[in-house]
């Protein structure tokens, strides 16, 4: 024990006050829906796309804005982002801002806004969304705030360039619509996606 | 409407700023120390400096009737000003934190001011006559985070906190001996020092930069860095709230606001321009901007392609973007009321990192 490093000691860890030690849990909303699990997000994600086959991808953009687990684990949340890029990448560019206006009107038209602008954000900076199996991501940040700024993005090889357009070119049209105030509330809001 | 007047007073950050009662003396919180401006004609001219603060002035307020000015800042100590024939003379609260003290306000009373602070406490300051000294008493559950922000209901118990921790909170500030038994209210009935009355938090979280209550104090309104205003109405003492209603916005996050009336609230911030919201409890909407544009925006379209030859020509760029529309150049920090009638504010000003004071007819 003689050699023990005290360099090394997290004395964050041990300090109640430390920042490091907030509650993050406090700065969840009552609100918050019901954990969902994997097997409820791949249910929603059929149905999705049934809507987008039979030619709804309105109806299919509300739906899955709508059912968003955010009180899900992370594994319901990898499926449901994959929807939500499916709906994404298979609406037309032609059709974007037409859809967008009927999605993000009517009761919680903001909602959804907000919603569709936290996927916008989370599938630019996932390096492989949609495939699966992600390897868990090292936390970079002091306290665990979701955004890590370090990490693999997908440009070039293949897909992944042609999937960053399409999340970018809806970025564009989402903030025309719904202002910067949205992407601020990406930022602060603790109900993930 | 008239024009604001704009006070270009230097090229600093003004943290902070308060009136005399008598709208002649300004007092503006630069770096370390407070400077006095002096009304002069249709200027304001530095008259007076008030040096003492080793670290950054965070906020500074002159109470309306005793003209005594309190300030806090960064090096963890407040001092109240008290004008004497040789200059002002600064006496030392004991605020007993740890950390910067981050806003300070004068309760309607005057008896009583409140200083938020990084301590994740709030000191209560009131005057105690034996020992000649300010001394404090402090507010702490459940805060968990750094205060930014205080507000007192016109009852001068009630004081309203919000906080990096995303809630806004309100506390009884009952001090025997100094305040009066407060009338019950929808807030509470018995207010014993430290009583929360009220714990609220937006669905989409983000720091709270400004609160306040409006003029009955029924209802508080807060706004944080998730560009919203949340206004909730309070139904019964350990109630949930009548009413909590949420104005999320497309604009970049407000740091400051202001009551006008029952139904409407000014509010400013990181868009460097005022903004309006109307309602009541069954619902609130921005209804727009306080500045008015519309002038300017015409004469630029006009001459614009002339104007963007030009540009382009001399500099290599279509448009020189460094001056803004606004009236504020920069993000406006403090909205405070100017001058009211009865809860019917009939002017406000504002502050910011611009190092301007601007004064508007609301």
């Amino acid at each position: 024990m003689s050699q023990l490093n005290y360099r090394t000691i997290n004395i964050d860890a041990l300090d109640p006050e430390s920042s490091t030690n907030f509650p993050m849990d406090s700065l969840l909303p009552a609100s918050l829906p019901q954990p969902e699990s994997a097997s409820d997000a791949a249910n929603v994600a059929t149905q999705v796309r049934q809507l987008l086959r039979g030619g709804d991808p309105e109806g299919a953009l509300r739906t899955v804005l709508d059912t968003a687990p955010l009180g899900g684990d992370d594994r319901a949340k990898e499926v449901h982002l994959a929807t939500v890029i499916d709906v994404l990448q298979g609406i037309r560019q032609g059709e974007m801002t037409r859809i967008l206006e009927g999605a993000c009107s009517g009761d919680g038209g903001a909602e959804r806004a907000d919603c569709l602008m936290k996927y916008l954000y989370k599938g630019m900076s996932s390096s492989a969304p949609g495939s699966g199996a992600q390897s868990p991501r090292k936390n970079v940040s002091p306290q665990d705030t979701g955004f890590s700024q370090i990490q693999a993005r997908n440009l070039g090889e293949g897909g992944g360039g042609q999937q960053m357009s399409v999340l970018l070119s809806w970025h564009e049209k989402l903030v025309e619509l719904a202002g910067t105030g949205s992407i601020v509330r990406v930022m602060t809001d603790r109900r993930t996606v | 409407m008239a024009a604001p007047q704009a006070y270009h007073l230097f090229h600093a950050p003004i943290a902070d700023h308060s009136f005399s009662s008598d709208k002649q003396t300004l007092a503006v919180a630069r770096e370390n120390n407070v400077e006095l401006y002096q009304s002069s004609g249709n200027k304001f001219a530095l008259s007076d400096e008030l040096k003492g603060h080793e670290k950054t002035v965070t906020s500074v307020d002159i109470a309306p009737n005793s003209g005594r000015i309190v300030t806090c800042s960064q090096d963890r100590n407040a001092y109240v000003w008290e004008k004497t024939p040789d200059g002002w003379k600064p006496t030392l609260v004991l605020l007993r934190i740890n950390r910067a003290a981050t806003f300070v306000r004068w309760s309607p009373s005057e008896q009583k001011f409140a200083v938020g602070s990084g301590a994740r406490v709030i000191a209560v300051c009131y005057f105690e006559e034996e020992n000649d000294w300010w001394i404090s008493k402090h507010l702490k559950k459940p805060i968990r985070s750094t205060i930014t922000t205080l507000a007192w209901h016109p009852n001068s118990v009630l004081l309203a906190a919000g906080s990096t921790d995303s809630h806004a909170r309100v506390f009884s500030s009952f001090i025997k001996g100094i305040d009066s038994r407060p009338e019950p209210s929808a807030w509470g009935e018995r207010l014993p020092f430290n009583t929360i009355c009220g714990e609220y938090l937006n669905d989409s979280a983000g720091w709270i930069q400004g609160v306040a209550f409006s003029p009955s104090g029924n209802a508080l309104a807060f706004t944080g860095h998730d560009s919203s205003v949340t206004v909730v109405y309070p139904s019964a003492p350990e109630q949930p709230p009548r009413a909590m209603l949420n104005v999320s916005t497309r604009l970049l996050p407000l740091n400051s606001l202001i009551w006008n009336g029952e139904t409407e609230i000014i509010a400013a911030g990181h868009d460097c321009e005022p903004f309006r919201f109307r309602g009541d409890e069954n619902g609130w909407h921005l209804a727009g901007s306080l500045e008015n544009k519309a002038g300017d925006a015409g004469g630029a379209r006009e001459e614009s392609a002339l104007n963007m030859f030009r540009q382009m020509d001399l500099k290599g760029q279509t448009q020189a973007d460094t001056k803004l529309k606004s009236t504020h150049q920069n993000t406006v920090n403090t909205v405070r009321v100017h001058e009211e009638v009865n809860g019917a504010v009939k002017s406000f000003s504002t502050s910011g990192v611009d190092g301007r004071v601007v004064v508007w007819s609301a």
